[in-house]
């Protein structure tokens, strides 16, 4: 095999351009379970497959509450994935203690943007190798983000990250539009159905591997303000009405909701 | 070209035998994939625009924003590698916060320009780092007023010592590039990206430079810096692409001295036209084809 | 006479004995401020309908010289909240620019958001930091002299006025004052507006007449006062800030009466 010279280090251009350190990381994020999110106009959610070593063994959690109005899904080095989520914790807490306000999404993401980055300019330090999907709300409203290992963040509709997640974005793609006026309990049915789109032939969503996170604002009745619902992961027997609403998709072909199951078929 | 397998391109910061840093050369590179961007340095201001290449249908459209503003009163826009152009932006507004806490007064363009030439150039020294992927435009408009002094209370004396000079002029539009290797240029108009080529071809068209300094009004630069996007655009047939622009104008002028985003109707009818503008230019080339044609019959 | 050179410009030790250097001595407790230098004397402040209404003169003193007389101590910030400083003039200039900074580092956060304002910091979120930043600095025991009223609204919208001091004390009332206006406006403004109920039904003619009243009263008694002064009023629309304002129809009939002082004798 040639021996690429340009790939040991994230401070080596190759004579492309490219630094290939950067891009493996990038496929670290593939090597891990494949999580969805998407943002209505009133919510965002994540929903995640997880995955457990052997038989016996626990499943390895993959969405995790960051502050009241933030959480994230990983996909890749889960212990990275924890510094970057202490870390964010952290900076939440702090705007909270000395603002008093949440953390704008946005703001929080880039500060994990610009983190990242510094591991692709100096020796000695490696990219992180896990990709996040952001999902929170603030008075901007619900937010998407997506996280690379590059330092890339970029604000999305809808996303998927990790093993597979190329069929999930395909649904996502085919079903964009519908996302936007969707209700709470829709948006969570669309993410699993993009979930179901990446799953190897012979798995299934149960309780045990499927996760659902939901960060949202509500609109109070008495004064018209809105009041945010924080960010809460469901698991277990939690999920199971979710999942179960979306059990007949796939073998029925066409889906129980919007009857556009049975077109997806063709892409995976 | 002499770098690969000669082993001088494998580390930054040295020296091939022909006094060559392939490294800051690659880096290079990696701008030239990037997306177009333009600044466009006219009368009364200066107009930032880029080219975003939208890279999944599942971007929410017109959310993530590529030109960001330094202090109040100046504007970056870059090509390349987006995060470094994060952290340059970054770095930008540390030099401009740090320049007010030392001299109580904003930083001017120039200045800008020179702390972050030289930080760029610090990222080819050593072999600990590497040089930033990103081409950087940097538009500004200086005051034209007398410099204000932040946390001023009171008025000082209107003349004499430590008043005012009568006549004095300050400020004024203006832009800089500064490129992986820390150089950088003042620049009447400014292109850098994948369809630099193109754009610039446009640029030396306009009247930007001269004696008597550009003629061109900040509204005609929006529309120029537009169909210029859109030329650039055109010349590499690359996926679809969302249009950012943004502009400074004077204290008297539309933005009041302050870098913000084009406004919504003026952007898109400067797309309008340049669209219109590229139609025109389709259809004179099929006429031209024919009038060959016939001229050959 | 001693000629020496370092004897120059020294009171001389035949005249007046030998120089004390235990002044110039560094040994010793460090110190930071210990009172104020250049000072301005009392903000106030009232709630109405749909605001607040602040005011501060025009006058920075020092020690009872009135050594400056265009000094402006209200300080919008971004046109959404208004600052009043009482207190140490340079910690005052020492934090707008702090404030200048953070309002750039604020819109940086925002430069993009389709509605900015819905998410800018706020009065009560910049109330918030500068009770943080006061209490930091007297912690370090190196205190900003300065009493600060913050007027503008909440997160819900509502008209917010709360205070911070150089111990980073907190406060907030339907009406405040700070300095001489703590003793000399205060039971004025109640008057109008003991409650937040009261401050409710003011109008904004009422609560700047409320002010404006409180500024005359406060330039009659208080001795470090100007009859120039600024005036802020805060609604959703934004600030009206006027920084040249003059006290009218002054009635110092009143002086007549008072006995104990000066030359009086009777």
């Amino acid at each position: 095999m040639f021996r690429n010279n340009y790939d040991n280090d994230s401070v080596t251009f190759s004579p492309q351009g490219r630094i290939f350190q950067v891009e493996y990381a990038a496929e670290a994020v593939k090597q891990g379970s494949v999580v969805v999110g998407i943002a209505s106009n009133t919510h965002a959610v994540l929903v995640a497959i997880k995955r457990n070593a052997e038989e016996l063994s626990s499943y390895q959690k993959k969405l995790f509450p960051i502050d009241e109005h933030v959480g994230i899904a990983i996909a890749g080095l889960t212990s990275d994935a924890r510094v970057l989520s202490n870390f964010m914790k952290q900076q939440c807490l702090g705007h909270r203690l000395t603002y008093g306000r949440s953390m704008p999404v946005r703001t929080l993401v880039e500060m994990i943007g610009s983190k990242a980055q510094i591991n692709t300019q100096h020796y000695g330090k490696r990219p992180y190798g896990v990709g996040l999907l952001v999902a929170g709300v603030d008075d901007q409203g619900p937010h998407l983000f997506e996280f690379q290992p590059s330092g890339m963040t970029e604000e999305m509709v809808a996303f998927a990250i990790g093993a597979r997640s190329q069929m999930a974005r395909t649904y996502l793609e085919k079903n964009l539009d519908k996302f936007a006026d969707c209700g709470r309990e829709e948006l969570i049915r669309h993410g699993l159905r993009a979930l179901k789109e990446s799953l190897v032939q012979d798995r299934e969503l149960t309780v045990d591997n499927t996760s659902v996170g939901v960060a949202g604002l509500v609109a109070s009745d008495q004064d018209g303000t809105t009041k945010v619902e924080p960010f809460t992961v469901y698991d277990q027997q939690e999920v199971s009405a979710w999942i179960d609403s979306v059990a007949d998709d796939k073998e029925g072909g066409a889906s129980a909701a919007e009857g556009e199951g049975g077109t997806m078929e063709v892409d995976s | 070209m002499t770098s690969i397998g000669t082993g001088y391109d494998l580390a930054n910061s040295i020296f091939s035998p022909d006094g060559r840093n392939f490294q800051v050369e690659y880096a290079v590179k990696a701008v030239e994939n990037g997306g177009t961007s333009i600044g466009i340095r006219c009368k009364d201001g200066v107009v930032l625009a880029v080219e975003k290449i939208v890279t999944s249908k599942l971007l929410k459209p017109n959310a993530n924003k590529r030109i960001a503003t330094v202090d109040r009163h100046l504007g970056v826009v870059y090509s390349g590698m987006i995060p470094d152009g994060r952290h340059f932006i970054d770095r930008a507004r540390d030099e401009a916060r740090a320049w007010r806490d030392t001299f109580k007064t904003p930083i001017s363009t120039a200045d800008l320009a020179s702390r972050m030439g030289g930080y760029m150039q610090a990222y080819t020294l050593y072999q600990s780092v590497r040089p930033f992927g990103i081409t950087a435009i940097i538009g500004g408009f200086d005051s034209t007023d007398e410099p204000r002094v932040d946390g001023e209370v009171g008025t000082g004396p209107s003349c004499g010592a430590g008043g005012k000079v009568a006549g004095k002029t300050h400020g004024g539009p203006f832009l800089y590039m500064i490129e992986p290797s820390g150089l950088y240029w003042g620049y009447y108009g400014a292109a850098t990206g994948k369809g630099r080529q193109a754009a610039k071809a446009e640029l030396e068209k306009l009247d930007l430079g001269g004696p008597g300094g550009p003629s061109l009004t900040l509204e005609e630069a929006v529309k120029e810096a537009a169909r210029i996007i859109y030329v650039a655009h055109d010349d590499s047939k690359d996926k679809e692409f969302e249009l950012e622009m943004t502009w400074i104008s004077g204290p008297d002028g539309p933005t009041k001295g302050l870098h913000q985003e084009v406004p919504k109707a003026l952007r898109e009818e400067a797309e309008r036209l340049a669209k219109k503008a590229q139609e025109d230019d389709e259809d004179d080339e099929e006429e031209d084809v024919e009038g060959k044609e016939k001229m050959e019959e | 006479m001693d000629h020496r050179p370092q004897a120059w410009g020294r009171p001389r030790d035949d005249v007046y004995g030998a120089y004390d250097a235990s002044y110039l001595q560094t040994s010793g407790p460090k110190t930071a401020t210990q009172s104020p230098v250049v000072t301005g004397t009392s903000v106030i402040a009232i709630k109405f309908r749909d605001g607040v209404v602040m005011a501060a003169d025009n006058l920075a003193s020092y020690g009872s010289l009135a050594r400056f007389t265009d000094v402006k101590r209200l300080r919008p910030f971004l046109s959404t909240s208004v600052v009043g400083f009482g207190g140490d003039v340079s910690d005052m200039q020492f934090l707008d620019r702090h404030l200048t900074e953070l309002a750039i580092d604020e819109s940086y956060e925002h430069e993009h958001s389709e509605n900015p304002a819905k998410s800018q910091l706020n009065a009560a979120n910049l109330h918030k930091y500068l009770s943080k930043l006061m209490y930091r600095r007297r912690n370090d025991f190196d205190p900003l002299w300065n009493q600060i009223l913050v007027a503008g609204f909440d997160s819900s919208s509502k008209p917010f006025l709360a205070s911070v001091d150089l111990r980073g004390t907190t406060f907030t009332s339907p009406s405040l004052a700070s300095g001489f206006g703590a003793m000399l406006a205060q039971p004025i403004m109640r008057r109008y507006a003991a409650t937040e109920e009261d401050a409710a039904r003011l109008s904004r003619e009422e609560a700047v007449n409320v002010v404006k009243e409180c500024m005359k009263v406060l330039f009659y008694r208080d001795a470090r006062s100007l009859d120039r002064y600024s005036i802020a009023v805060v609604t959703k629309d934004g600030v009206e800030l006027s920084e040249d304002e003059q006290l009218e129809k002054q009635s110092w009939a009143f002086a007549e009466r008072i006995r104990g002082y000066g030359t009086q004798t009777v």
